[in-house]
């Protein structure tokens, strides 16, 4: 078993009266895919700005694995869902400019590129892509980013069946080479094509965090003999 | 393949740079600026000439005739406009778009302090606001083509207070788009804090005391004295530390993953930081009259006299905010008595604000001056009355035998041929022209 990269610790958030986060743990393990899975208003992307340093935690915190609390600015990165960052900016020089100011990964830089498919519009500004196009882009810069934790807030949004399949298998390939991913997704099926292991949020706690094996047993333990077979069914038993 | 070499700070400033080009704000800014700078200056330029012709070279029309007040201040005024108006939208632009666009959520993830981004932005935002100057260089440079005289000093001043003033345009704008949530409302807030600058004058104006000493230190006060030559060390100093305070309130506002009650708390310390240093810098008395017909100064025989004066001078004035009567003795006599006797104190006394109803009472429109116990009491508001008036309480008399240049004033009778050309066609033409390049250079598309 791969060893432990990130405990994340109830950690809690609360936007006035209201619990977006409550009590969440869960582990986050060297070189793994893993999928923050849960419906809308679960709180996905508060946890990751929270585990990011974008909000202030109301407690628990995130520790690395001997047990320190870890700066985020030193181990994640997180690309948040639903931004254009830099518009009319050119998509070379916005890549150039990322591994520039973050120290990044610029041994990637072409890789990432092809990859991607991002090479018939680097020149155009962020601004004028399709929105499938602009998450290439931020996925890219994801990728750039020098941080070993990559999280990424809904890294399929706005991509077809075809771009799905080869981002998967993208990630896949980044993490392979060392790349620990922690990826926001709320369709399910999607999340269980390529992730390893997942977390299930709802209604701000975690309901559950394992491989889809581990998610059914779970599942079978509250709902008496019944089984269940995809991560779909897993979710609704449990969520 | 970017450099490894280029330190994180240049790749903001660089960024920084390419986010001013395509700012349409900026553009906008920059077109108006011609014929913004070209209005009152070829207009001061016509009055200009005519008075060349009435005045010729009397030693009285030195003042009327100086270009600094006559010509190229009206040609900065433009600037003071943009300034207060124009320039608090781009920097609300540069800074506050990045936070709309979420590109501030990536930008803050590096383990950098947020000063070098706020740092980064302002540099880049004055840089803007040096290039859209430039129609007023070009005044200079039209002024000098006529045959006119540049007097370095004074252009220097000239510049100083505008660059002081949009520094603080930037800093409050910075502060604002940092504080607030969307850049409408950063651009109401700024202002608002330019509407308040008005009425801390108006204030000075009906209630004299700590709102008169306070309107010294508005931006509209600090543009005025280096327009008229003086160039002030307590003023630039107040005027630095606010553009401090507003940079670092900015700054502030700019870590993520802080509680807002933090942010409370080291605003408030920064601003108490800041008082704290304003009381100081507005106690340095150091200043420099640059003007070449020393507009500020008394002439150079009584200037030698009042400086050997070394016993304290206390005056009051009875007279009401807003007597015009104490509005000239201030510019003309104690402006320039605070400037030259070492240790002043004037005080005005007045029991209303317009004075209209105390002028029959007893004591109004006197001047109490008082050195050691030494009492003389006068009514004349002249600077020769109260010269004559410090002289006599003071026992010492103006220096004799002081070689004195007169400043003759440069008159100069023109035709501004092609000005308007220059500032209304060819200065917006050729802006248009850049902002069209600089816009395709950035969303070009490949066939």
């Amino acid at each position: 078993m791969p060893e432990t990269m990130l405990r994340v610790r109830n950690v809690q958030k609360r936007f006035g009266q209201a619990f977006a986060l409550k009590d969440v743990s869960f582990e986050i393990r060297d070189g793994e895919v893993l999928g923050l899975i849960g419906p809308n208003g679960a709180g996905k992307s508060t946890l990751l700005e929270c585990m990011a340093g974008q909000l202030p935690m109301d407690g628990g915190a995130v520790l690395n694995g001997d047990g320190r609390p870890v700066i985020a600015a030193d181990t994640l990165f997180y690309v948040p869902d639903g931004i254009t960052p830099w518009a009319a900016q050119r998509v070379s020089w916005l890549l150039d400019f990322f591994i520039g100011y973050f120290a990044g990964r610029a041994e990637l830089r072409d890789s990432v590129v092809e990859q991607l498919e991002l090479s018939s519009f680097l020149r155009q500004s962020l601004g004028t892509l399709s929105k499938g196009q602009r998450k290439r882009v931020l996925v890219a810069m994801g990728l750039l980013a020098p941080q070993p934790v990559l999280m990424i807030d809904e890294p399929l949004d706005g991509l077809d069946l075809k771009q799905m399949q080869e981002l998967a298998r993208v990630l896949r390939a980044h993490a392979s080479l060392g790349r620990t991913l922690f990826l926001s997704i709320h369709q399910i099926s999607d999340a269980a094509r390529f992730c390893d292991r997942f977390v299930l949020l709802s209604g701000g706690r975690v309901c559950g965090e394992g491989t889809v094996k581990e998610l059914a047993e779970i599942a079978s333990a509250r709902d008496g003999a019944r089984t269940f077979a995809t991560l779909e069914e897993v979710f609704l038993a449990i969520a | 393949m970017p450099s490894p070499n280029v330190h994180p700070f240049v790749w903001l400033l660089r960024k920084e740079c390419r986010e001013l080009l395509v700012s349409r704000s900026w553009w906008l800014l920059l077109f108006l600026m011609g014929p913004l700078t070209g209005m009152p200056y070829l207009s001061a330029l016509r009055a200009y000439a005519e008075m060349s012709k009435q005045g010729g070279t009397v030693a009285d029309a030195g003042e009327v005739l100086s270009p600094l007040t006559g010509v190229w201040a009206p040609a900065f005024s433009g600037c003071e406009l943009a300034g207060v108006f124009l320039l608090p939208f781009v920097a609300i632009r540069i800074i506050g778009a990045d936070r709309l666009s979420g590109a501030a959520k990536l930008e803050l993830q590096r383990r950098s302090s947020p000063v070098s981004r706020i740092a980064a932005k302002a540099l880049v935002a004055l840089g803007g606001w040096l290039i859209a100057m430039a129609p007023a260089g070009c005044a200079l440079a039209l002024w000098k083509y006529y045959g006119g005289l540049l007097h370095w000093p004074e252009v220097g001043s000239l510049f100083t207070g505008h660059i002081l003033n949009a520094g603080l345009m930037i800093a409050v704008a910075a502060a604002a788009a940092s504080v607030t949530e969307h850049p409408s409302t950063a651009a109401v807030m700024t202002l608002g804090v330019t509407v308040g600058t008005w009425i801390v004058n108006f204030f000075a104006a009906l209630q004299g005391g700590l709102w008169e000493r306070a309107a010294a230190f508005t931006p509209a006060a600090v543009v005025g004295d280096f327009q008229r030559g003086l160039f002030r060390m307590d003023s630039t100093l107040v005027a630095l530390v606010l553009v401090l305070t507003g940079l670092g309130l900015a700054s502030i506002w700019q870590f993520t993953g802080v509680r807002r009650l933090v942010n409370l708390a080291r605003s408030a310390a920064l601003i108490v930081t800041a008082v704290a240093a304003i009381g100081g810098a507005s106690r340095v008395r150091l200043d420099w009259d640059v003007s070449q017909n020393r507009a500020n100064s008394f002439p150079l025989a009584d200037e030698l006299a009042l400086l050997r004066i070394r016993q304290p001078l206390r005056i009051v004035a009875r007279l009401a905010p807003e007597d015009p009567r104490r509005a000239d003795l201030e510019r003309n006599a104690f402006a320039k008595l605070r400037r030259t006797v070492p240790d002043v104190e004037i005080a005005y006394l007045a029991s209303t604000s317009t004075g209209l109803f105390e002028q029959a009472a007893e004591g109004y429109g006197e001047i109490q001056y008082d050195m050691n116990g030494r009492l003389l009491l006068s009514r004349a508001t002249s600077v020769d009355g109260v010269l004559e008036a410090v002289y006599a309480v003071s026992g010492t008399e103006a220096a004799k035998n002081v070689q004195e240049v007169v400043f003759r004033g440069r008159p100069l009778v023109i035709d501004p041929a092609g000005g308007s050309t220059i500032f209304y066609v060819l200065i917006p033409g050729f802006t248009l022209l850049c902002g069209v390049l600089a816009h395709r250079h950035f969303t070009w598309l490949p066939k």
